[in-house]
């Protein structure tokens, strides 16, 4: 009996804790409002450097402080120092532990170590295997080789990123970034974005008489190898669905919507004319052109020359091979990856490439064949 | 001897329905369980926000309104003041048959901003969906976005809608829906953790496994090519939302889900009219289940476990009604001689149907949606749902039963019934932040907050 009683009292304890506790919290919370949202957010790619100055401005109201001199002055931001030069030139292997604004040119020696946020007011060369926090450059930028930067880079004028340099997050510019060879980053973005090597060749696309094959619908009842016209499903409202991999051998022109079921692979010189979905792979044939949007949920190849001028989304890894081009008026082109995106030598995309990975330009035979080549030359 | 066999019988009927309700109770707890750890495993949700902001086709925006005088300015605004690229942009604001203020106001707006179109409906069918096939026809857009009224949508709100639409699969986008007035009563708090379970853990589930997320109505939009391809709105649904989901899903198309596109919405802070509120949703489902079930299964491009899912999201408030034959069968055997054989299954059934408290969202789902939130302290609200629960299952139960009844002697059903409103004119949008603009939140600091009109 005394067990039972015992038992019982401690089962009611919990219970009512149980709605005690619930009881108390709702009157805390009874007439507050949601604090979830700020409903003026809005997304901007160079978010960070744009945020980043606008605090420095209003940082840099604060007093001097009583030790500043003509070519450097320090504010006390409360347990933090920013220091203000008119110009900067860092020997080898230099640290600097506090916020550096530089309203001249900025220049350090290699190996040099900058822990907090770095805004330069002209252009901005970093030393070869250096490391930064973060950089605002208003001028020019240059990182060279082996350059690591453990959040963002921006910069106003053109982006120089040199080989092997490491960016954990963004790198944005409102002019151009040359991405050198080796590098990494989650993302870039700019009006352009080239990689090295780069080569404005005679226009390969075209067909040469080679016969392209026009889908969903084929212009005519002759055989398609890899295709079976029964797997080809009309949706409705223009749009087609294949049900199973496209190999072709063939050049393709897709000339309406289609979600393809499985693979999708064209041959060189091909026209994705309107948008496709893929839930495999994509490889994209040579010189061929993407005008429209190309999302697949395995991974995408864009060969060599690729033309494309609308969004890239590959839930795999992607690759841009040597001389892809993005570009299109009014709206920047994007490509983006759940995996690692991989873009060779040559390529120029008017807009963003960005990876929940990272963006790597890479090196391939045929960077070294060329260099070999102009050697010659 | 014929009382005995008569008891006999009872008995195995009474243990015939609480084995089923154990049955049905345990796929959905796993179902949602499942759903909750997925979610905890994939925390960074499958998306397309890094597209935000270069998929700008051309949008037309609907906002249905009917007698919406308190709330029409507020949306109207905050739907000027997104940074959608005006020259794309069509805002079709739709005045249905209202007594009251909102034609003035809707015309007011019309003639400030010419991207805003009014539609006058002064007579014709009533209800939404009938409002939106007549607007339908004036939209100039490739996507629909649709918003009710008591809707705040944030300035990146349509860039974040129309980036899932690069995705020629995609028909249809559901954004997120958050309640501002949690603090209005204790069932708003209640429904905001129910909402949160929904959407932050079911819904990024459901879209991250590869399932069809479900279509809201409103914070999300249609493709225009796909509206048409499947025979445009039903005006006789009464949930066009759900009805619409499972139209695109049978003609191949997908719903995509984008929980940042986060938009502030009201929920009801009064027990009758959440209870009105259900009534609406759990007809217009279960009628959905009706039509699409043998088409679900038929369909040979979608996957066995897309079929369960399918099956198992339309036949949800049939949960309820199950668990309460679950319980009057425990009741029986409680007080017949054989009692002691069953108490596992009572205690089962009891645990399974406590996971299950109010409209699916598990205590499990609830805990997720919180934590990924950052809203700890509400979470601590969840024993009161046990108030919601009860309220639900009865609403459902009730709705449930006059659904069949009319089903058998074929009468009319329910008609469109509009939530009652309860915010004042002027108390919410983005410009006035009147407790609604409140700041603290990160975004991978890709967002910023920045006011209207400021560099």
């Amino acid at each position: 009996m005394l067990a039972f009683l015992l038992f019982s009292l401690i089962f009611s304890l919990i219970y009512y804790m149980h709605f005690h506790v619930a009881v108390t919290t709702w009157r805390r919370l009874r007439g507050q409002a949601s604090g979830e949202l700020d409903t003026s957010y809005v997304r901007l790619e160079d978010y960070f450097g744009q945020s980043f100055r606008a605090k420095m401005k209003s940082w840099l109201q604060l007093p001097k402080d009583p030790a500043s001199t003509e070519l450097l002055s320090m504010v006390d931001k409360g347990g933090e120092k920013i220091f203000i030069a008119r110009q900067a030139n860092y020997p080898i292997s230099h640290e600097e532990e506090e916020m550096l604004v530089v309203d001249g040119d900025f220049l350090c020696g290699s190996h040099c170590s900058f822990n907090k946020e770095l805004l330069v007011r002209q252009d901005c060369v970093v030393g070869p295997s250096s490391e930064l926090q973060a950089l605002a450059v208003d001028g020019t930028a240059r990182l060279n080789p082996g350059t690591k930067v453990r959040r963002w880079v921006d910069s106003h004028g053109f982006l120089d990123i040199r080989g092997n340099c490491k960016i954990q997050s963004r790198a944005t510019s409102r002019a151009s970034i040359r991405f050198g060879p080796g590098s990494q980053a989650q993302s870039l973005f700019a009006p352009e974005v080239a990689t090295q090597g780069r080569r404005e060749d005679k226009s390969k696309w075209g067909t040469n008489g080679h016969r392209v094959v026009e889908l969903p619908v084929p212009a005519d009842d002759a055989a398609i190898e890899g295709f079976n016209p029964r797997k080809m499903v009309y949706m409705g409202g223009g749009c087609y669905r294949y049900d199973g991999s496209l190999k072709l051998d063939a050049a393709v022109h897709i000339t309406k919507p289609l979600i393809v079921r499985g693979d999708f692979h064209c041959a060189a010189s091909s026209f994705i004319e309107a948008d496709m979905k893929v839930s495999g792979s994509v490889f994209i044939g040579d010189a061929s052109i993407v005008k429209a949007n190309l999302v697949s949920e395995g991974d995408m190849i864009l060969s060599h020359a690729v033309f494309f001028q609308g969004i890239l989304h590959s839930s795999g890894s992607m690759r841009l091979r040597h001389g892809v081009r993005g570009l299109r008026e009014g709206v920047p082109v994007a490509a983006h990856a759940n995996g690692p995106l991989l873009v060779e030598s040559n390529c120029v995309i008017n807009g963003k490439l960005s990876s929940t990975k990272f963006v790597q330009a890479v090196v391939t035979p045929v960077d070294w064949f060329e260099s070999e080549n102009s050697k010659s030359v | 001897m014929g009382i005995q066999i008569n008891m006999a019988i009872l008995v195995l009927i009474a243990r015939c329905c609480v084995l089923f309700t154990v049955l049905v109770l345990t796929i959905y707890a796993i179902r949602h369980y499942w759903m909750g750890f997925s979610r905890l495993k994939l925390r960074n949700p499958k998306d397309m926000n890094e597209l935000v902001g270069f998929m700008m086709p051309r949008i037309t925006v609907m906002v249905p309104m009917h007698n919406e005088e308190k709330v029409a300015a507020d949306v109207l605004q905050a739907l000027v003041d997104c940074d959608y690229d005006w020259s794309r942009l069509q805002i079709i604001a739709i005045n249905d048959r209202s007594t009251d203020g909102t034609r003035a106001i809707v015309d007011r707006y019309a003639e400030k901003y010419p991207i805003i179109q009014p539609l006058h409906r002064d007579s014709g069918q009533g209800g939404k969906p009938a409002a939106l096939i007549d607007a339908t026809q004036m939209a100039t857009g490739e996507i629909i976005l649709l918003f009710d009224a008591d809707y705040i949508p944030g300035r990146a709100m349509l860039k974040m809608l129309a980036a899932p639409f690069a995705d020629i699969e995609v028909g249809a986008v559901m954004g997120r829906v958050v309640p501002h007035n949690v603090g209005g009563s204790l069932l708003a708090g209640l429904l905001s953790l129910e909402r949160a379970a929904g959407y932050q853990s079911a819904q990024q589930s459901r879209f991250n496994n590869g399932f069809t997320a479900q279509f809201g109505g409103t914070v999300g939009g249609v493709r225009m090519s796909a509206l048409r391809a499947i025979g445009g709105w039903d005006a006789s649904s009464l949930t066009e939302d759900t009805d619409l989901t499972f139209r695109l899903l049978l003609n191949g198309w997908r719903v995509a889900y984008v929980n940042r596109a986060e938009c502030y919405e009201e929920v009801p802070i009064s027990w009758l009219v959440r209870r009105r509120q259900l009534v609406r949703w759990v007809t217009g489902h279960t009628e959905c289940l009706h039509k699409y079930w043998p088409r679900i299964l038929a369909a040979n491009f979608l996957s066995r476990m897309e079929k369960i899912d399918a099956l198992l999201l339309l036949a949800m408030y049939l949960t309820a009604p199950v668990m309460v034959l679950g319980w009057l069968a425990s009741l029986v055997l409680f007080f017949v001689e054989s009692a002691h054989e069953v108490p596992i299954l009572a205690i089962a059934m009891g645990f399974v149907g406590y996971q299950l408290f109010a409209n699916q969202a598990t205590f499990m789902e609830i805990g997720v949606a919180c934590m990924l939130d950052g809203s700890r302290e509400r979470m601590l609200l969840m024993p009161l749902n046990i108030l919601n629960f009860f309220a639900s299952t009865g609403a459902i139960c009730n709705a449930l039963m006059r659904f069949y009844w009319r089903k058998l002697w074929g009468n009319d059903g329910p008609g469109w019934d509009k939530t009652k409103r309860t915010r004042e004119p002027g108390a919410g949008g983005p410009e006035n932040g009147n407790g609604l603009r409140i700041v603290g939140r990160t975004s991978n600091g890709l967002y910023f907050s920045q006011k209207a009109g400021e560099e």
